[in-house]
């Protein structure tokens, strides 16, 4: 690819770039002159083979940050209103958790247990513990192709500290192809869903789960240990009546929940822990609490009191808008210190996980504020303290990020070229059996650009 | 017979790569080791040893702030050595058929996977009695070619009964290779002095 030339002379832009409408003035001109020195760098040629004009975007982004400039004093407010009332409510419990019960809202609402601005400490890491950690990628069906199959690879990670550390990494590909693996059928009737897209990352979650409930079968009985997952242990594709509810007992009874129950049964016998890792979560529950705890209608219903048809109602909880739970786990919790646990009362775990119940805390460490998941069968065996501590000792050991984690990425990590590669054995196996490998006129039209 | 200490990942006529089965634990630079293609043995020299990530796309990052000792770095992070390799390049100076040694190149290259071995004293010494391998070794491209030269010299002569008359005889062999380059003659005579 050829370089993009250094422009000797002059700009490589017009002088209107300059003073965009929405930032104008001498700061704007400044702004647009930092955004813009990128592009006068390329000469006009360049800028001309670029199939995305970013001298016509540059203004819009330009804009897109002045608007979030201007909104940052509203968020400074509103966070504070919101710790105000966190602090509030800290002795009012009781009330909060009724009202929260009988609250119908348009948001989720986080459960309250037994406390609110609880801040907690880390015990000290065991001496001798393991950390089990799994992740996935998949290549999902491609249309274009000759032929029709989907690949889902995991990777796996056990990691032992103390007396004899060890490290087993391993990544597992599984291809499928047939018709039945690439379907969901309803066994009772005539109905069937394909598994791609949307549907084949759910399916990943549940390969995801499966795989860490085999390899939680090897724990010795004593040693403490902790089986992460990355992401939410909520299989929010799965509520609503986005598929019908035989895709749901495939994959959530019958899948995910069946590998969540598994864990469990090993846990009674070990010391095995089960959580979730999110990174930078963008969740409002537990800010969504202190909304119900501001709303002036007893008991608060969104859809009655507040919908846009009637004028004149008064949304006072409006005055922690744009507040995530982050922001004020930030300001609560010291270093290394984990927030009270929370319940998620999300529709998809009340109606179907049982004993699985989702529960929550967030988590200071060097680098974040991290959500941690776990299930309420974790919470009831006293394990919430050993996740905390470990979840810690890993994000110390990964430069901020559980370092199971990242490396059961990496052991699951599809690259483009792994990618191309997968579609070249494809196409290799399918013409030595002297089948068609035709690919789609559009596929062949993206790979050959002509003029 | 000798264990094996690494298997071949790369290989052409004059030269192989080879992965060790022990991290960090390469053979030392100079030493003869051989491999097989079937029914001939080929036997090189160590001419390099790195130790580097399995991953070309990810680099090892200082760890030890915190800790005391070396060992207690992989100890706080068992992952490590299962992300890193040591490989080690050995330049080809002949080759055995049979009972036959001979000191030149081999028809054919090792295969990829053959095992290495390191090669035991008395085969040391029945490969050196010879010095025909010396012009290879002196003539090749390889970096650092008279470091790996004078390394090879200095570990043949241990497995000779009088290294310092094997030496004087590799001294007198290397000076007549050199004659037209004194200072590469003397840097080498340097390094090989008993």
């Amino acid at each position: 690819m050829q370089r993009a030339k250094p422009f000797a002379g002059g700009l490589g832009v017009s002088p209107n770039f300059f003073f965009s409408p929405k930032t104008g003035g001498e700061r704007g001109f400044i702004n647009s002159f930092v955004i813009r020195k990128h592009l006068v760098l390329y000469s006009p040629q360049r800028v001309a083979e670029m199939s995305l004009d970013l001298n016509k975007v540059a203004g819009q982004i330009e804009g897109m940050a002045a608007d979030l400039k201007a909104e940052q004093k509203d968020k400074e407010a509103h966070l504070s209103h919101a710790l105000e009332i966190l602090r509030l409510k800290s002795n009012e419990l009781d009330s909060l958790r009724k009202r929260i019960e009988n609250s119908k809202t348009t948001w989720l609402v986080a459960g309250i247990t037994n406390e609110l601005t609880g801040s907690h400490k880390s015990r000290e890491c065991p001496s001798d513990f393991a950390v089990i950690a799994v992740d996935g990628s998949h290549i999902d069906v491609d249309r274009h192709s000759a032929a029709r199959c989907c690949l889902i690879n995991i990777g796996s990670v056990v990691l032992r500290y103390g007396e004899k550390p060890d490290a087993a990494l391993r990544s597992q590909p599984a291809l499928y192809a047939s018709r039945q693996d690439l379907t969901i059928a309803d066994p009772l009737g005539s109905g069937e869903q394909a598994l791609e897209r949307d549907l084949l990352g759910i399916k990943r979650a549940v390969a995801e789960a499966e795989a860490l409930a085999e390899l939680c079968e090897g724990i010795p009985p004593q040693l403490p240990a902790l089986a992460l997952l990355d992401g939410s242990l909520i299989m929010w594709g799965l509520g609503g009546q986005a598929y019908p509810d035989y895709v749901k007992r495939e994959l959530l009874e019958n899948g995910f929940l069946q590998a969540l129950n598994k864990i469990k049964e090993i846990s009674q016998k070990t010391r095995v822990a089960l959580a979730s890792y999110i990174s930078f979560p963008r969740s409002t529950d537990v800010v969504n609490a202190l909304r119900v705890a501001l709303c002036p209608y007893d008991p608060p219903d969104c859809d009655r009191n507040c919908s846009r048809s009637v004028p004149s109602s008064k949304k006072v909880c409006e005055a922690v808008d744009g507040v995530q739970d982050s922001a004020i786990f930030a300001r609560v919790l010291g270093p290394g210190e984990r927030s009270a646990t929370f319940i998620s009362r999300s529709s998809v775990v009340q109606k179907h996980y049982g004993d699985n119940e989702v529960r929550f805390f967030y988590l200071k460490g060097d680098e974040e504020i991290a959500r941690v998941e776990f299930p309420r069968w974790a919470e009831e065996r006293g394990l919430v303290d050993l996740i905390h501590t470990l979840i810690l000792d890993q994000c110390r050991r990964g430069q901020g990020y559980p370092v199971a984690l990242s490396e059961a990425h990496e052991q699951a990590v599809v690259t483009g070229s792994d990618r191309e590669q997968f579609q070249y054995l494809v196409e290799l196996a399918l013409s030595e059996k002297r089948l068609p490998t035709a690919t789609s006129a559009k596929s062949r039209s993206k790979k050959t650009r002509w003029i | 017979m000798s264990e094996k200490i690494g298997e071949v990942i790369e290989a052409s006529t004059g030269q192989f790569v080879a992965e060790c089965y022990e991290l960090h634990s390469p053979p030392p630079l100079g030493s003869l080791v051989k491999t097989s293609d079937s029914d001939v043995e080929i036997y090189g020299v160590v001419c390099n040893a790195a130790t580097e990530s399995v991953d070309p796309g990810r680099r090892p990052i200082a760890r030890g702030k915190e800790e005391a000792t070396e060992e207690g770095i992989y100890r706080q992070h068992p992952q490590l050595s299962k992300l890193l390799r040591t490989t080690f390049d050995i330049l080809v100076i002949g080759h055995a058929q049979g009972d036959e040694l001979y000191h030149y190149l081999p028809p054919h290259p090792s295969r990829v996977h053959s095992f290495v071995y390191l090669c035991e004293t008395d085969e040391v010494r029945r490969f050196t009695q010879s010095l025909d391998f010396l012009p290879i070794l002196l003539g090749t491209k390889a970096v650092a070619v008279d470091e790996i030269a004078s390394a090879c010299l200095r570990q043949a002569s241990c497995a000779h009964d009088d290294k310092r008359t094997f030496l004087v005889k590799a001294g007198k062999e290397v000076a007549v290779l050199l004659s037209g380059d004194l200072n590469r003659l003397n840097a080498i005579l340097r390094r090989i002095r008993a």
